[in-house]
């Protein structure tokens, strides 16, 4: 089992300022999952509970001569804290682009470039027989080379692998009706105080456009509605008779007809996903998966100055619902 | 209280608030613990919010009609329900990070006695609330703040030093003596617990602080400190910002009153970098009144003299 790569300028960028702040707000402990094209990072993939979320990246967004071999058709994977693995980045790029910039000062001086190195190796940590996994980067700094190495768990097993691979298959489909959050900021804002209200959030998608938002208690009923959002996949004409109702007469009405669903979620999850946009995404889109079976968001990165999906990265969140939904 | 359950086309009171946060703010100020009733008392005047504990602390929001930009009372008498402050403040405070405008309608009651908020802004997007009320069950006890005497006893004191007094109290806890006399001019609050510790306000000494002061005889009423905390615990950060300044009257009895005032005006361009400190309708100020009995044992009553 090898692994071993350089980290490119760009991955360097991707994981440090956007990826790995917005992952750890989904959960300290991800799975790492390595094949011959990709690297994915998975939140609560193998076990039932929490919120799962799945940031894809294609080799060639973080990495350079990407070299992995294991008998299990080139496939890795491991548990690693990312707090931990944000440390070490951190702290191996404050080093490297020191030295980095030292170099370029010195014209044709610059024999062999300064790389940061990942790999995985199994050393003896201190007051230890037993070898044990890690993950390293490494990299020159002025006077010094400077090894980090962040602690993972034992390689899964190929029946974990496997069990892991389906998982992520069957999290790749997408619901029928997308809708495109507004004012992601503000969104966030309001689910925050939303928070303070209730644990329970009735989130309502229509093929219309309309996002509704509603948390219920003995005591107080708090809602957002937001209409005539950008719809991707099935949509349909919105009723001119609905334009004078509540907004939850038009949610029932529309549920009614067929051309919305609902879930209820944990608000808190539904804050946790909106976190996300730590990972500075260019949209978002929540749709609810077939049978209500879950909340999906997905993020949309463009390729820098277009408008065009970057294909190569890919983050999208699937929260649990907390009944079936009524649709 | 009038039927408007079964009418719900003329409900007592519809009104629009064009600045949220500035009622937050004032709500905040009487929250000094997580669980609190409030009674609303709605009136052709505006809307008084009263909480109190235990007998022994009563405060009141004064929200004039005149903060509202729209204000249609049409109730006979003066309805009062109860509310959990809490939720109806936190409620609120969703209202007020819609971005750029925040106005809001409240309307009561709703067809189920509710408290009903909406947002006003855009057709596109809209908040709302249905806030349950309750009957409230005791009728607040009236604190009947009444004169010490011809001459009022009272002082006026910046609500940041005034915050910093009470806070630096603390350490003695307990019970708090608050000694007004006329020579030399002074306020001081001296604490005895833990250990002892006073505080001078002198007339002539600190004229920045002590704005204004009336007192012809020498009072020494004692308060326990929890209570005389809860009134500045909560100061919105507006008040200390505009350099506000708090009354404190002593009323017959050595009842003690705290008066804040809240500034609830419209803000002029809601962006952070742009000093919007210009112009403020004089008229948007909701008023925060607190009441706080004296600890009364016999040493007490001989020293109002």
């Amino acid at each position: 089992m090898k692994f071993k790569a350089f980290l490119t300028d760009n991955g360097v960028n991707l994981l440090d300022k956007r990826f790995l702040q917005a992952l750890e707000k989904m959960g300290k402990i991800c799975h790492l999952y390595l094949t011959r094209d990709h690297a994915y990072f998975l939140h609560n993939l193998l076990n039932g509970d929490g919120i799962q979320c799945i940031a894809q990246f294609r080799k060639e967004a973080l990495f350079d001569e990407y070299r992995i071999s294991s008998q299990n058709d080139d496939r890795i994977s491991f548990a690693i804290d990312l707090s931990l693995l944000h440390r070490a980045l951190h702290s191996i790029i404050s080093v490297y682009t020191e030295f980095s910039a030292g170099d370029s000062g010195v014209p044709g001086g610059n024999s062999a470039p300064n790389r940061i190195q990942i790999k995985l190796v199994k050393k003896l940590p201190p007051h230890s027989q037993q070898p044990m996994p890690f993950l390293t980067f490494e990299t020159k700094g002025y006077k010094s080379a400077v090894i980090q190495d962040v602690p993972i768990s034992k390689p899964l097993s190929r029946s974990d692998v496997l069990e892991l691979q389906a998982a992520l298959d069957m999290a790749q489909d997408l619901p029928q009706t997308l809708i495109q959050v507004p004012a992601m900021q503000q969104l966030q804002n309001f689910v925050e105080k939303m928070k303070n209200v209730g644990d329970v959030l009735n989130v309502s998608i229509s093929k219309y456009g309309d996002l509704h938002l509603q948390v219920s208690t003995t005591l107080i009923t708090l809602g957002a509605e937001f209409r005539k959002l950008t719809v991707i996949g099935e949509q349909a004409q919105s009723p001119t008779e609905d334009q004078n109702l509540s907004a939850q007469s038009r949610t029932r009405i529309a549920i009614q007809r067929g051309d919305a669903m609902t879930v209820q979620v944990n608000v808190k999850h539904f804050f946790k996903s909106l976190q996300c946009q730590s990972a500075k995404p260019d949209c978002a889109f929540y749709g609810i998966a077939q049978q209500g079976s879950c909340l999906t968001v997905v993020f949309q990165f463009f390729i820098p100055g277009t408008h065009q999906t970057d294909k190569a990265i890919s983050l999208h969140c699937r929260l649990p619902v907390l009944d079936t939904g009524s649709s | 209280m009038s039927s408007s359950g079964i009418e719900p086309e003329s409900p007592d009171l519809v009104c629009q608030l064009d600045n949220v946060q500035g009622v937050v703010d004032a709500l905040t100020s009487v929250r000094w613990k997580k669980q609190q009733h409030a009674v609303l008392e709605l009136s052709e005047h505006g809307i008084v919010l009263i909480v109190e504990e235990t007998a022994c602390l009563q405060a009141k929001v004064y929200l004039q009609r005149e903060l509202f930009v729209k204000y249609e009372y049409s109730a006979e008498g003066r309805p009062r329900f109860g509310v959990s402050l809490g939720l109806f403040v936190d409620c609120l405070n969703t209202f007020s990070v819609q971005g750029h405008s925040s106005a809001i309608e409240i309307r009561y009651p709703g067809p189920d006695m509710q408290l009903l908020l909406k947002s006003v802004e855009s057709s596109d997007s809209c908040t709302y609330a249905e806030i349950r009320t309750r009957i409230p069950d005791t009728i607040s006890w009236d604190y009947n703040f009444e004169p010490a005497g011809s001459t009022p006893l009272s002082f006026t004191v910046k609500s940041a030093a005034l915050k910093e007094a009470i806070d630096d109290l603390e350490w003695p806890g307990s019970s708090i003596y608050l000694i007004l006399q006329p020579s030399p001019p002074s306020v001081t609050f001296r604490g005895e617990g833990h250990g002892d510790l006073q505080i001078d306000f002198m007339c002539h000494a600190n004229t920045d602080l002590l704005v204004a002061f009336h007192c012809d005889r020498q009072v020494s009423h004692r308060y326990k400190y929890k209570f005389l905390r809860a009134t500045t615990s909560n100061i919105p950060s507006s008040v200390i910002r505009d350099n506000r300044g708090s009354k404190l009257t002593i009323g017959r009895g050595g009842m003690l009153k705290v008066q804040h005032l809240v500034s609830v005006a419209k803000p002029a361009i809601p962006h952070p970098h742009v000093d919007s400190s210009g112009y403020q309708q004089p008229s948007r100020i909701a008023y925060i009144e607190f009441f706080v009995k004296p600890e009364v044992d016999d040493a007490d009553n001989a020293n109002d003299t």
